[in-house]
This record gives C-alpha cells, sequence and structure tokens, in this order.
C-alpha cells in the first residue's frame, strides 16, 4: 500500500517547511532566474521594452542561417547515431562470438572522450594534417590532402562518433530489458525474423530509441566544441552567440540565447510527449538489422570481424590522443607518424604549478559541483517522492531544465545575471570568480544528479523506512540510517556521471573562465592554438584517464551494493 | 473477552480519493491477546493495521492505548513493532545489525543491545547468524529475522501484515504455529493482519473479518463458524451451500422455520441481529455441508436434487447437488453416488451449521 502512504501526509514540521521553502527559493534563483534575466535583458531598449532586437534577428540572412543549420545538423545526428548505433546494438545483443563482451564494453568507449577531447583527438587523426590524412595522402601519391576536416560534414562526423553511444546504450538496455520470451511467443505464433523485427522487436525498442533520439537531438543542439572548433565559417546557433558576446553584441546575444532555449524547448515538449509512439517508422532505422547475416558458417567469421573492425575504428582517436600525448614539443613536422616518442609532456603536466592548475581547478570545481548537485537532488526527491510536497511537479521540471538548456545559454544567463550587485534582486558580482563555474557544473550536472535521486527514491520500498520508524527511528536517523545508504547505488551513479560531466565541461567553462579559474579543457584549448598539440593531447589523456576511473569507482559502488542487497 | 480494553480502535474511518477504505470501525483489543484481521483483498485490513502503527492518520475516529489517545503519535513514538508482509529487511545491514536497530535508537548500552540482539534471535530459533547478510537468508529465515527485529525492543504491541504470505505453504503452516506459541509465550498484544482463514484459526484469539472497509463480526473462531452474523461471513469462513427460502414462521428462540424447494421445511439459525423475519418473506439458506447427509428419496423432510460435483477431500467426500432453487454441498464419509444420480438431501439433526440470512438485495442499505 504504497500509495496509500504516499497520499497521506503527516503534516510537516517547522525544520522540514524550512528546507521546502530553501529548495524552492534556491532552485527558483539559480535556474529560473538567470534565464528570465536573458529574457528580459533581450527585450529591453532605451528605458522600454522592445522587440526591436527580434526583428534584428529575424532579417538578418546570417543568423537564419545559423538557426537553420543548428536544426538541420542535429536532425542529421540523430539520423547518423542512429544508423551507427543500432545496427551495432544488435550485434552485440543478438550474436555470440569469441570476444563478445570485451568488444562490446568498447564500443561506448567514445563516451569516455569529453566533447573538446573527441574533437582534438579526431583533429589529429583526420585533420588536415592528421595521421589519417597523411597516410592517404601517401599512399595514393596525393599533392593535396584527400579531405579538409572542415564545415558541415566535420561537424557531423564528428556528432556521430561521439553520439552513436546514446542509441548504442539504450538500445542494448532496451533489449535486456524485455523478456525473450515474447521473441518465443512470436516465433511459435509463425512470426518470421523479419515480422517479429517489425512487430514485436522494434515497437518494444521504441521507448528505448526515442529516448535516444531525444537525447541526441538535445545534444547536438548543445553542442559547441565540434562546431567552434571544426565549423570554419559554418556557423551554428551557440558559436553565433558566443562570436556576439565576444564581439560586445550584447543585445544580440541575448536573442539569440533566447531563440536557441526556445528551439530546443520547443523541440523537447513534443518530442518527450512521443515517447511510446510509434515514432521508429518515421526516423527508418533499425531495418538493417533484418539483414544480418542468418548463415551460422558465414556468422562465425563475418560476425566477430565486423565487430573487430567496428571497434578499430571507434578507438582510433583514442589511440591517436595517447600517441600524440607521447610526441616532444616541435619534433613532429611533416611526417605521417610522428618520429619521436617520450613522457616529457606528461613530465611537464605535473611538473609546473603553471600547468598543474587546470588540473585542480577543474578537480576542485567539479568535486564541488557534484557535492551540491548531490545533496540538492536528495533534497528534492525527499520532497517530490516521500514528501510529496505541493509543486512537486515544478520541483522536477527546475531539476531537469537545464538539461533542456544548451550550456552556451546557461553560461550566457549567469554571465548576464551576476555581472552586477544588486542583492536586493538577488543579483550578485559573481563574474570573474571560481563560483560562477561551480554554479555553471552544479546546473549542469543537476539534471543527472537529480534523474537519479528520484529514480533512486522511487525505488526504495517505502516499507524500509516505515520499519525504521516502527523500531523508533526519527526521521532523522531514518535518513541517515535507512534512506541515504539505500540511495547509495542510485547516488554514487549519478554522481560519477556528475563528476565526469563536470571534468570535461567545455561549452559554459569558455564563457565564464578567467586565466585563474581555468579548467583543463580551457588550457587543451589554448596549447592547440599555441601548436603544442603533445601538451594538449597530453591533457585530453589525463581527462580520459579521470572520466574512465570515475566511471569505474561509481560502477564499482553500485555493483558492491547490489552484491549485499536482498 | 471480559479483560480490559488494552488497545482500541475507536470508529476509525480512513478515505482515499473519495471511497472509504474504513469506515466507522471500532475493535477493542485486550491484553495479551491475539487478534487478527480478516477478509479479502481490498477490505481495508491493511489500512486499518497501518493506522494502529500510525503510518497511515485516521481522518475520523481514534486510537487508543491503555485510555490513552494516541491517534496523533508518530510512528517512531508508539513503541509498537511491526513485520511488514516482504519483511523490509535493511538490506544494506547485517542480521545482527537489523536486530539491533530498533535498540539503538533505545539508547541501550552496547552490551545490552548485544545481549538483546542474541536473544532475539534465539527466540526465534535462528542463533550465532549475527553477521550474515540478510540477503544470504531464505525467505523462511528472513521472516523470523524480520519478527526478532520487531520483538528485540520488547514493544507494547505487535502488529503482523500478512507476514506469512510469502512463505511456501508447508512451511506456513509450521511456522504459524511456532508464531503463536512464540507470542503466547511473551504474552504480547497482537494484531495480525492476513486474507488466509486457516491462519486465522490457528493463530487467533478472536477475529475481525472485515468486508468493504468495515467489520462485519467480531469473535472467536468457533463463534464465527458456528454463528456467523452475515452471509459473507458464513462463506468466507468455511463452506456452504446456499438456496433460497421463504420464512414459515419462527420457531422458539433463534432458530427460524424456512420453506425451500417447494414444499420441504428446515429449520435455521438467524442471525442475532434480527431483522424481523415475517412468515412469507425471502431468505437465503445456508448450509454447511457437514450438517446434511443424504436420505432415502421418499423422506419427506428431504430436499430433491441431482449431484453435480463430487470431491475426494481426504477422509471425507464433498458432493454438490444441484436442488431447486440453488446449490447444497454435502459431506460424507464414504462414497454416496456419482454426478448424474438423484438424491435426497435432509439436515443431519438440530439446527447446527444451518442459517438464514437476508437476501443480497435487502442487506445492502
Amino acid at each position: 500500500m504504497s500509495t496509500a502512504l504516499d497520499r497521506c501526509h503527516k503534516k510537516l514540521t517547522p525544520r522540514a517547511r524550512l528546507l521546502v521553502v530553501a529548495v524552492f527559493v534556491a532552485l527558483v534563483w539559480a535556474v529560473i532566474y538567470p534565464n528570465l534575466v536573458v529574457l528580459v535583458e533581450s527585450v529591453r531598449g532605451d528605458g522600454t521594452i522592445t522587440l526591436r532586437h527580434y526583428a534584428e534577428f529575424f532579417q538578418t540572412p546570417s543568423e537564419l542561417r545559423a538557426l537553420w543549420s543548428s536544426i538541420w545538423i542535429s536532425v542529421a545526428t540523430v539520423v547518423l547515431s542512429a544508423l551507427v548505433g543500432i545496427p551495432l546494438a544488435f550485434l552485440f545483443a543478438r550474436y555470440e562470438f569469441p570476444g563478445r563482451r570485451v568488444l562490446g564494453a568498447l564500443a561506448a568507449m567514445p563516451v569516455l572522450l569529453p566533447p573538446l577531447v573527441g574533437v582534438i583527438a579526431i583533429l589529429f587523426l583526420y585533420g588536415e594534417s592528421g595521421i589519417a590524412t597523411r597516410s592517404v595522402q601517401t599512399v595514393l601519391g596525393l599533392d593535396a590532402p584527400p579531405w579538409r576536416l572542415q564545415g558541415a560534414g566535420a561537424i557531423l562526423a564528428v556528432h556521430a562518433y561521439s553520439m552513436y553511444v546514446y542509441f548504442y546504450l539504450f538500445t542494448l538496455a532496451g533489449l535486456a530489458r524485455f523478456d525473450p520470451a515474447v521473441h518465443e511467443a512470436a516465433a511459435s505464433l509463425g512470426a518470421g525474423r523479419f515480422r517479429t523485427l517489425t512487430r514485436v522487436t522494434l515497437p518494444l525498442l521504441t521507448p528505448a530509441l526515442a529516448g535516444a533520439s531525444l537525447l541526441t537531438f538535445m545534444t547536438s543542439m548543445a553542442s559547441f566544441s565540434a562546431p567552434y572548433v571544426l565549423g570554419g565559417g559554418f556557423r551554428v546557433m551557440t558559436t553565433q552567440i558566443f562570436n556576439s558576446k565576444l564581439q560586445g553584441e550584447v543585445s544580440m546575444a541575448m536573442v539569440e540565447t533566447a531563440m536557441l532555449a526556445a528551439v530546443s524547448l520547443l523541440v523537447l515538449w513534443p518530442l518527450s510527449r512521443w515517447e511510446g509512439s510509434r515514432e521508429y517508422v518515421a526516423l527508418g532505422k533499425g531495418t538493417r538489422a533484418a539483414r544480418m547475416p542468418v548463415k551460422s558458417q558465414w556468422a562465425a567469421i563475418g560476425v566477430p570481424l565486423l565487430a573487430c573492425v567496428g571497434v578499430a575504428v571507434l578507438l582510433l582517436p583514442h589511440l591517436t590522443l595517447i600517441l600524440v600525448s607521447l610526441v616532444p614539443d616541435g619534433t613532429w613536422t611533416t611526417q605521417t607518424l610522428p618520429p619521436e616518442y617520450s613522457l616529457e609532456n606528461y613530465a611537464q603536466l605535473f611538473g609546473e604549478a603553471r600547468t598543474l592548475r587546470p588540473i585542480l581547478n577543474s578537480l576542485l570545481m567539479t568535486s564541488a559541483a557534484t557535492f551540491v548537485s548531490v545533496a540538492l537532488a536528495i533534497a528534492v526527491g525527499q520532497l517530490v517522492v516521500r514528501w510529496r510536497v505541493r509543486g512537486r511537479g515544478l520541483l522536477e521540471g527546475m531539476l531537469a531544465l537545464p538539461w533542456a538548456l544548451p550550456g552556451t545559454v546557461l553560461a550566457i544567463a549567469l554571465a548576464t545575471t551576476f555581472s552586477v550587485n544588486q542583492p536586493w534582486v538577488g543579483r550578485f558580482v559573481l563574474v570573474g570568480t571560481a563560483w560562477i563555474l561551480v554554479m555553471a557544473y552544479t546546473l549542469r550536472v543537476l539534471p543527472l544528479t537529480g534523474r537519479a535521486a528520484l529514480a533512486g527514491f522511487r525505488q526504495l520500498d517505502p516499507s524500509l523506512e516505515e520499519a525504521a520508524a516502527s523500531l523508533g527511528a526519527g526521521p532523522w536517523r531514518t535518513l541517515r540510517r535507512i534512506t541515504i545508504p539505500g540511495l547509495l547505488p542510485a547516488i554514487a551513479a549519478g554522481a560519477s556521471l556528475a563528476f565526469v560531466t563536470g571534468l570535461g565541461e567545455f561549452v559554459a567553462s569558455i564563457v565564464l573562465y578567467t586565466h585563474r579559474t581555468r579548467p583543463i579543457s580551457i588550457e587543451i584549448l589554448s596549447q592547440l592554438r599555441d601548436f603544442d598539440l603533445g601538451a594538449a593531447a597530453a591533457y585530453g589523456v589525463l581527462l580520459m584517464v579521470l572520466v574512465a576511473v570515475a566511471f569505474t569507482l561509481g560502477q564499482r559502488w553500485i555493483q558492491g551494493d547490489r552484491g549485499a542487497a536482498v | 473477552m471480559s479483560d480490559q480494553i488494552f488497545l482500541e480502535l475507536d470508529r476509525l474511518t480512513r478515505v482515499f480519493a473519495g471511497t472509504a477504505a474504513v469506515r466507522e470501525l471500532s475493535i477493542g483489543v485486550a491484553e495479551h491477546e491475539i487478534v487478527t484481521l480478516l477478509g479479502p483483498s481490498g477490505c481495508g485490513k491493511t489500512t486499518t493495521l497501518r493506522m494502529i502503527a500510525g503510518f497511515e492518520h485516521p481522518d475520523s475516529g481514534r486510537v487508543v492505548l491503555e485510555s490513552r489517545d494516541i491517534t496523533g503519535l508518530a510512528p517512531q513514538k508508539r513503541g509498537f513493532g511491526m513485520v511488514f508482509q516482504h519483511y523490509a529487511l535493511f538490506p544494506h545491514l547485517s542480521v545482527g545489525a537489523n536486530v539491533a536497530f530498533g535498540l539503538e535508537t533505545a539508547g541501550h548500552s552496547k552490551q545490552g543491545i548485544d545481549d538483546r540482539v542474541t536473544r532475539a534471535l534465539d527466540l526465534v530459533r535462528l542463533p550465532g547468524i549475527e553477521h550474515r547478510s540478510v540477503g544470504s537468508l531464505s525467505g523462511g529465515q528472513q521472516q523470523r529475522v524480520a519478527l526478532a527485529r520487531a520483538l528485540a525492543p520488547e514493544p507494547r504491541v505487535l502488529l503482523l501484515d500478512e507476514p506469512l504470505s510469502n512463505l511456501d505453504a508447508a512451511l506456513r503452516e509450521q511456522t504459524r504455529r511456532e508464531l503463536r506459541t512464540l507470542v503466547k509465550e511473551i504474552g504480547i498484544t497482537t494484531v495480525y493482519v492476513t486474507h488466509d482463514q486457516e491462519e486465522a484459526f490457528d493463530l487467533s484469539d478472536r477475529i475481525a473479518v472485515m468486508r468493504a472497509g468495515q467489520l462485519d463480526q467480531l469473535g472467536p473462531a468457533e463463534e464465527l463458524y458456528h454463528r456467523p452474523s452475515t452471509e459473507f461471513v458464513a462463506t468466507f469462513l468455511g463452506r456452504a451451500g446456499a438456496v433460497e427460502s421463504i420464512v414459515d414462521g419462527k420457531a422458539d428462540g433463534e432458530v427460524v422455520r424456512c420453506r425451500i424447494a417447494g414444499d420441504v421445511v428446515w429449520s435455521a439459525l438467524a442471525p442475532e441481529v434480527d431483522v424481523g423475519f415475517v412468515s412469507g418473506s425471502k431468505l437465503r439458506l445456508l448450509a454447511r455441508p457437514e450438517a446434511l447427509t443424504f436420505a432415502s428419496t421418499d423422506d419427506d423432510a428431504a430436499v430433491r436434487g441431482t449431484i453435480i460435483d463430487r470431491r475426494f477431500a481426504g477422509s471425507v467426500y464433498v458432493y454438490t447437488v444441484s436442488v431447486e432453487g440453488g446449490k447444497l454441498e454435502v459431506q460424507t464419509d464414504g462414497e454416496a453416488g456419482r454426478p448424474g444420480d438423484a438424491v435426497a438431501i435432509v439436515p443431519r439433526g438440530a439446527p447446527v451449521g444451518i442459517f438464514a440470512f437476508p437476501p443480497p438485495l435487502q442487506m445492502s442499505e
């Protein structure tokens, strides 16, 4: 009778009420308020309200082009990622072959590369002077590089590389979730492979595919690293905003920010409602799975081979990054492969205060952000799931909102709101301090920890808490001894994701950093600008390792706890 | 029970989304007594138990413990032990830590806690498993640890919410005997919730039969079985066939004469709550299988019918017989016919196990 429990509400104690008010105020102030400031700024004329800036936006071809580019790039990214991720998932989910487990895990490796690191790794590999590019040029004896990694095509390639993982993981999870008996049932009813796929498997996968599409679309809309580094003259909204801000066109930056936010929310709303519809038909994915080899001899050789080659391609950027990180400054000029290797770059990384600074900055700011976002998420979970306070929908919405808003939007909103000192309206000068970065990171990871905490609370059997109460434990003791330990697996998962996201954060950082507070990603960029590729790669490898460690620890914690669970 | 009331539920009402899950429920439990709340799922028995525990707040009515109103008291301040349906053992704590949990909140010394944990585990016959993880226990062991955990702080009242429903049949039967012995040994006042009639019979001093949020009848098992106050109680506790009948005058005391299957008149026990059975009014006559027997077909007091089903129940046979106006069940020691046979049925003797109730239509107010 958990529903009965939920409905019955003990009246909240004054201290609990205080917590409710504090959580609401904190979230409204941090999540909603800065966006409202942007909205207000975007319609502010000389002391009046004006739509002049919006009119200007819609009359400027380059602005409209950027908006359109953002949208079509995102749609194309969804399609491409699906085409890579879904078949790959079917391959690993449906076929047993030597090395399946290892290869299957490796196929998710792009997730270890923070966006900017992925971009530079691909640059080192396929860029104009990249290893792959030079190899092809040498083999074919060409005078010029066979391709240029620039413009929309380059952005799309990077997007597909880093985001197919969403489709891959969602599809795997979707396939793992449903009972294999449904396939047997379909077979016993006379359905062949194709019919089973189209009538049973894909409909059952629809929620997973809709979720992956949504995630890919939103990530692509918010993508900044790839367009910024590889875009050249090709502009999308995020880079457009950044440029307006750089050039001091404040009002236009506000309008662009508002437009990007509006488009993101406009897409999010119907798409998230669509979950559960037959969306997969419209997207036309997955038919490839039906054409998968059926003859066992063919499959016995072909499938593992395909898996190996595929995974090798997926891992090349990681390997390149490691390779380049071993190249001493200035030794690699026109050769296909770097001629010299050493650990010099790593020694330098940890040897000097100047180069160590970004690492410490990232670790400290990310730890702080993770801690705050976890605490907030637990508080919201308690309010929403246990106390079922009024306005819990709003609370959940505020937790999720930073996910729907691109990082650039968030950063611009924070930079605008917290650049003046007006304490009576909740505005303080935070720009230039580490706090604004901590705040940005906290908001960016809040949806991750929030979702984890809510799921944790919902899975936690309320009768455990009742059992504690029946044994005389008060609310505080119950929270400490029962609720939080019970939530640990979920929180560990959320926190490790949050930590990983924060470590590699680039999009908001580039708007908010100062020299003193620069995180690793910014340092990578500046090393790249100085053509110190080795140092940039070494930072990239470091990030990759930190991310891998955080993931593994989070995972171990989850499993360790599950082992002891009933 | 003549003892003074220890735990009193006073006109408890709990409404969920406009529907009363429990309505005006009053039950008094004496000290050391085991009272079972028995009823089908959705009858409000668990909600009632949760109101006693304090997890559910009644919309009206009171929970009174030893003349003290505890309706608004937080669960953790009531000092009631509870065993949950799925045990709710804390998965991240060892068996010992689970049992110690309530003792720690009560502020016992470390040594005192250890001693009591040992004693509690001995009590449920699981000595020496303090360090095991709860995940490594079998269902029956988990159930006993949950009981030990609830009993360790020496609660004033023990509440059990279908604690045996997750055990297999054989274990369930054995456990409920042990449970009764244990609870009686300690002498703790107990409220037990179940939908299983046999369990209620085995365990309880008194049984409260609940239906649709209300109390149908409260009494010892024998009373409920032999003198059910509603048709629901009669059929929920034990088997009974039912036929339409017409009142043919009142006999002495609680016995009413009923005409069934045309012109046969049987005597039946009318419920204590006499609704004024008037000659000619319709009643439903219920008969327990053991109250009836087969007779020769020329017996004037016999109801004639056709066997439609025969069940072998070990020591006895139970026949289902289609008669005019309904179906009757007859229990015999030996075989007495096969489906399709024409038979005649008579009561074994005094109106024991034959009841008359107002038809359902009039019952629903």
